[in-house]
């Protein structure tokens, strides 16, 4: 009687992991097939013969998709280093300094984290045209890391107010300065929450969409999903192509999120919950 | 010699530095767009911004009080909203209340609720696109041979269907978010009142409604809110998988303004989507900052 639920809650778990992976698998599957074998009727499930001739002709005679792939990770490294540093200085000041306004400039950054991006495109599009920031690294970069540090803040000012305040007052009372005291005693107190947050601003600008679409106009500055939505175009849809292009979008994000879930779900939980 | 008080201006005024930068970015990224977006819908003006702008007052609004297809992009886009809220509501508080045992292989299940989350919406998209191909697709295969469908079904060509197939995309990627605003909840309620609970000899079913709901209802509501917000600006799911189609069935007031605004090339009129869109989910965003209010 007693291992009633047990067999339930496993049952239930299993059926939870089966349905989140098995659009992945298949994914996987789909590009390891023959062109012949993705489009065969009656479908074939396993791939027969499995090739790895896809993946190869990436390299050869698609290389502008590794070309987004390249670009996503300099937008998203490029918008955490910046949302990091940017976004940390802030946390630390709203909730340490005992700033005034703190509380109101803490509900106007979660304000103005909700606007819709679709509202942003007319006027970024124009005024990125007119400054030159169109199909430009720094361009994307800034308006990712606009995107994102409501949520950065937010995230570094709550892992902020978990420290002990003693070791900061002690620090001030030998004289230390603000500067000082952040650099040598917060940041490295606080770098699992740096971590956490970092990861997460880095899978929000893979994944981003409108803005990336939208201000990266070329071909080569495409980031990977917009790059690989858009392949190759009105006519033909080759599966093979874009299935394995996909692989090989996801596979940074789905390594981050294996290796890392901890603290990614940590930082998920700690920004939405408060 | 510091005095309190001068140590308090230089911690004023260092505070001021520290946020000035975060609200020039903002300042500069979300805000001004905003504002210039509402001065673009009352006005006419050319695409790059070089030309002379023309005030025009309300005529773009009133074109889209007669304009179908707006009509029809907000429907769509409160449709998708109101169904797959709240089936990701019972699926998350599933997931979160299945989570919060303990049982082996608790990391990989952990990674199940991520993994979702943190695909690219786009690209998710295009793997369901090939999944519900009507020549090619595992769904109809599968549907085919287990006899649970007769025929191969047109699943993204079909008006009716081409949304249920959004929804369920929709729902298969953010259920597990949901769960996780949900489980946070959870890991708060104090474990004695299940205890007590027991003591009083409450069935599962009784303690699920009597304490864990009650507990879960801010949280709840934060996932609500959160999750809505998100369905109404919808864009890259419909952009990839169906474009909106067959016959803007599946086209939300997101994928509509961007298609008015650079299919079109009209920024003005796109503009005046834009603003009612953000006027919706600013409304609710003023009721979630009220909620997140309370809770303190």
């Amino acid at each position: 009687m007693k291992n009633r639920p047990r067999f339930t809650l496993y049952l239930l778990v299993g059926l939870s992991v089966v349905i989140s992976f098995f659009p992945i698998v298949w994914l996987i599957l789909t590009s390891m097939k023959t062109t012949a074998g993705i489009y065969a009727w009656p479908v074939q499930y396993w791939p027969d013969p499995v090739t790895l001739k896809n993946y190869w002709s990436i390299f050869t005679e698609t290389p502008e998709l590794l070309r987004y792939v390249l670009n996503s990770f300099i937008v998203g490294v490029g918008c955490t280093i910046l949302t990091l540093s940017v976004g940390g200085l802030s946390g630390y000041a709203l909730s340490r300094l005992r700033m005034r306004f703190a509380g109101v400039l803490m509900v106007v950054i979660l304000s103005v984290s909700m606007f819709p991006p679709i509202a942003l495109l007319p006027a970024l599009f124009q005024s990125f045209l007119q400054l030159g920031l169109l199909n430009s690294y720094s361009g994307l970069i800034l308006a990712h890391t606009g995107l994102f540090l409501p949520y950065t803040v937010w995230m570094l000012a709550s892992y902020f107010r978990t420290l002990p305040v003693e070791i900061e007052e002690a620090a001030r009372m030998d004289g230390m300065g603000f500067l000082r005291i952040f650099f040598t005693i917060i940041l490295p107190l606080s770098w699992p929450g740096f971590v956490a947050t970092g990861l997460i601003v880095f899978i929000f600008s893979w994944n981003e969409f409108p803005l990336s679409l939208v201000l990266m106009t070329q071909d080569a500055m495409r980031t990977a999903p917009v790059g690989i939505s858009l392949y190759p175009g009105e006519f033909a849809f080759p599966w093979e192509t874009i299935s394995t292009a996909t692989v090989i979008a996801i596979i940074p994000i789905l390594i981050i999120t294996a290796i890392f879930q901890k603290q990614i779900l940590g930082g998920l939980t700690a920004g939405s919950g408060k | 010699m510091i005095t309190l008080n001068t140590l308090e201006r230089r911690t004023q005024f260092v505070g001021l530095g520290f946020v000035t930068p975060t609200f020039l970015i903002i300042a500069l990224i979300l805000i001004y767009p905003v504002v210039q977006s509402i001065i673009l819908s009352v006005g006419q003006s050319s695409v790059d911004g070089f030309e002379p702008y023309q005030f025009v007052g309300l005529k773009h609004y009133a074109a889209l009080m007669v304009d179908d297809r707006f009509w029809r992009s907000l429907s769509v886009t409160l449709i998708f909203t109101a169904i797959s809220i709240p089936l990701e509501l019972i699926l998350g508080v599933g997931l979160a209340l299945l989570m919060n045992e303990t049982f082996r292989g608790k990391g990989l299940a952990r990674l199940a609720v991520l993994f979702p989350w943190a695909l690219p919406t786009a690209l998710n998209a295009l793997i369901w696109r090939w999944m519900y191909n009507a020549d090619y697709g595992l769904f109809n295969a599968v549907g085919l041979e287990s006899g649970l469908i007769s025929e191969p079904m047109n699943w993204l060509g079909d008006e009716t269907l081409a949304m249920a197939s959004m929804v369920i995309v929709s729902v298969w990627k953010t259920s597990s978010f949901m769960a996780l605003i949900i489980l946070a909840g959870l890991q708060s309620i104090p474990r004695d009142l299940y205890e007590a609970g027991r003591m009083d000899g409450m069935s599962r079913w009784q303690e699920f409604r009597e304490i864990t709901l009650p507990l879960l209802k801010g949280s709840i509501m934060v996932a609500l809110i959160i999750r809505s917000m998100d369905a109404l600006r919808t864009f890259e799911l419909p952009f990839s998988l169906t474009d909106g189609g067959p016959d803007s069935a599946t086209e939300t007031l997101s994928l509509y303004a961007y298609k008015v605004i650079f299919e079109f090339v009209e920024f003005n009129a796109g503009a005046a989507i834009v603003v009612v869109q953000f006027a919706v989910i600013f409304a609710l965003s003023l009721l979630y900052i009220l909620t997140l209010r309370g809770k303190d």
